[in-house]
């Protein structure tokens, strides 16, 4: 998927997060999104996910303006915290997969998909008794239970060991050569071993831009 | 069932209010908790509460209007009640909307509406008397014919509406933000979903009565929550003990003529009780080892 986001400006109230970000990325482009604590990020992409109201024209997904955007399918989130799900009421990891699927998605994808992102043996648990790295796996494998053309994580490995970190870049970086917009917002770039294509630093609102070579290529 | 009195089930034979009574309450303990597990999740319980307590403002206008005003083509004031029960869901929706950082703001607001006019149409009615006490807490037994016809349709068009949109719930209940992305409605779904709980409760009350209908709808759930081991266990659980709980309840109240509703409520509560120690001296104990497990996993 093409995501174009074009001099977005966007503020909380009176106090200004994002000024004037400009940026396109191409199908099969990754990026990596970089920046302190509090400079936007999460905020950014809130905008490009329709969470963040925004005015018209100023984030377009494969040509058509988020304002107006419906296909919500075709992307893959993983937020920062999960907050707003209700975790203390009894439902397995099988089921909040089932209910959260909205394509053809078969069963043996959904299988060969949790093995990668090491759930295999947690499918029919309750989702209260896992820990925090396991449900965070959780929410990874579900953001890609849809087929995503793009897809956005907002620090996804925090607390998640380091075994299944490799399994998850291994995921992604595969995702990615299949053609898949990625955006990772992550603090340590260099520690990750996702096959970043560009960067996105932003700084008291502003961001800078800039492509990378491929590592691996 | 070894506990079944023969004369109970006898009368069950002979007595076609109690046969109507045992299906009303039948069907509702099977459609209460699952509707109130939906409720739980949500957080909402208190809605169940204000709707019962605005449908007791039907139930006093209608018999204003039948008993004072002599109004025929009324026949049960339990019609009125499902029709202010939808008024008053209606009014809930439109305050949140005002109070849109305050949304539970519109509970006491509807909720007092519904107490005040119950009060004034009581006392214009001649004041308190035994339709009123009925309604408050549960007639099951007079349960007629024609009523429980209208609850065996709503209740099958309300399963239906859950069995078509049963993952569009389910998700917009567990994570609003993820539903929202999948470009699902959810103040349409939100508005749907409080319109069948008003009906629901407006239903309940014939079993169990005004004051109990929040009880019949979250305390089995609230029992099976704690023992459940996926979502679809949980409601089945649910109904189960529910469905324990009604019939129970009839059977106990028509053996020691005692009230069924008050009845009905109180096994619900034993259950809860019984679950909770159960999990106490159970449960607990084997969590900690799946928890351990999954750990090792
Ligand atoms: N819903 C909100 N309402 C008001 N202010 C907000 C809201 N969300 C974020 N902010 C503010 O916007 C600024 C940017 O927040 P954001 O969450 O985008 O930062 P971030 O770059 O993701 O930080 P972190 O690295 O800690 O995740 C912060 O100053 C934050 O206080
Ligand atoms: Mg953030």
């Amino acid at each position: 998927m093409r995501v174009s986001v074009s001099n977005l400006t966007f503020g909380y109230d009176y106090r200004t997060v994002l000024k004037d970000i400009s940026f396109v990325l191409k199908s099969g482009d990754f990026l990596a999104v970089i920046g302190n604590n509090g400079s936007g990020k999460s905020t950014l992409i809130k905008c490009i996910l329709g969470i963040n109201k925004i005015t018209p024209n100023r984030i377009l997904l494969d040509d058509v303006d988020v304002v107006d955007y419906k296909n919500y399918k075709n992307i893959g989130y993983v937020p920062q915290k999960f907050d707003d799900f209700n975790y203390e009421f009894p439902i397995t990891v099988n089921e909040i997969l089932q209910v959260s699927k909205y394509t053809d998605f078969t069963e043996d994808q959904k299988l060969e998909l949790l093995d990668k992102v090491g759930i295999l043996e947690l499918q029919n648990e309750n989702i209260n008794n896992l820990s925090g790295g396991q449900l965070q796996r959780v929410f990874i494998a579900r953001s890609l239970m849809n087929n995503p053309k793009l897809l956005i994580l907002d620090e996804p490995t925090v607390g998640v060991d380091r075994e299944n970190v490799e399994g998850f870049y291994k995921t992604i970086n595969e995702l990615n050569k299949e053609g898949i917009t990625i955006m990772l917002i992550t603090h340590n770039i260099h520690e990750s071993k996702a096959n970043f294509t560009h960067i996105l630093s932003l700084h008291n609102g502003e961001a800078s831009f800039r492509e990378i070579s491929r590592g691996d290529e | 069932m070894l506990l079944i009195n023969e004369s109970f089930f006898f009368a069950l034979f002979e007595y076609s209010f109690l046969r109507y009574a045992l299906l009303t309450g039948v069907i509702m303990g099977f459609v209460t908790p699952i509707i109130g597990s939906f409720v739980v999740i949500r957080r909402l319980s208190f809605i169940a509460d204000t709707l019962s307590h605005f449908s007791l403002a039907g139930l006093s206008i209608g018999l204003f209007l039948i008993n004072i005003m002599g109004f025929t083509f009324i026949s049960d004031p339990l019609y009125l009640a499902m029709i202010f029960s939808v008024i008053g869901a209606l009014f809930i929706e439109i305050l949140r909307g005002y109070y849109q950082n305050y949304k539970e703001i519109s509970m006491p607001i509807v909720m007092s509406l519904g107490t005040a006019l119950s009060a004034l149409f009581i006392s214009l009615s001649g004041g308190f008397n035994s339709s009123i006490y009925n309604y408050l807490f549960g007639s099951i037994l007079t349960v007629g014919n024609e009523y429980l016809i209208v609850i065996a349709i709503t209740t099958a068009i309300v399963l239906g509406l859950l069995f078509i949109f049963y993952k569009e719930m389910v998700i917009i209940s567990f994570d609003e933000t993820y539903a929202k992305l999948l470009g699902i409605k959810i103040a349409r779904f939100q508005f749907v979903s409080t319109i069948v709980l008003a009906v629901i409760v407006s239903l309940s009350i014939a079993t169990v009565g005004v004051l109990l209908v929040s009880s019949l709808m979250i305390i089995p759930v609230a029992a099976a929550m704690k023992v459940g081991k996926s979502f679809k266990n949980t409601i089945i659980i649910a109904i189960m003990f529910s469905e324990t709980s009604i019939i129970g309840g009839l059977w106990l109240s028509y053996e020691l003529d005692i009230a069924s509703g008050a009845t009905i409520v109180l096994i619900n509560l034993l259950i809860l009780v019984l679950v909770g120690l159960f999990r106490r001296f159970y449960v607990r104990k084997r969590l900690k080892q799946t928890q351990l497990d999954i750990q090792r996993k």
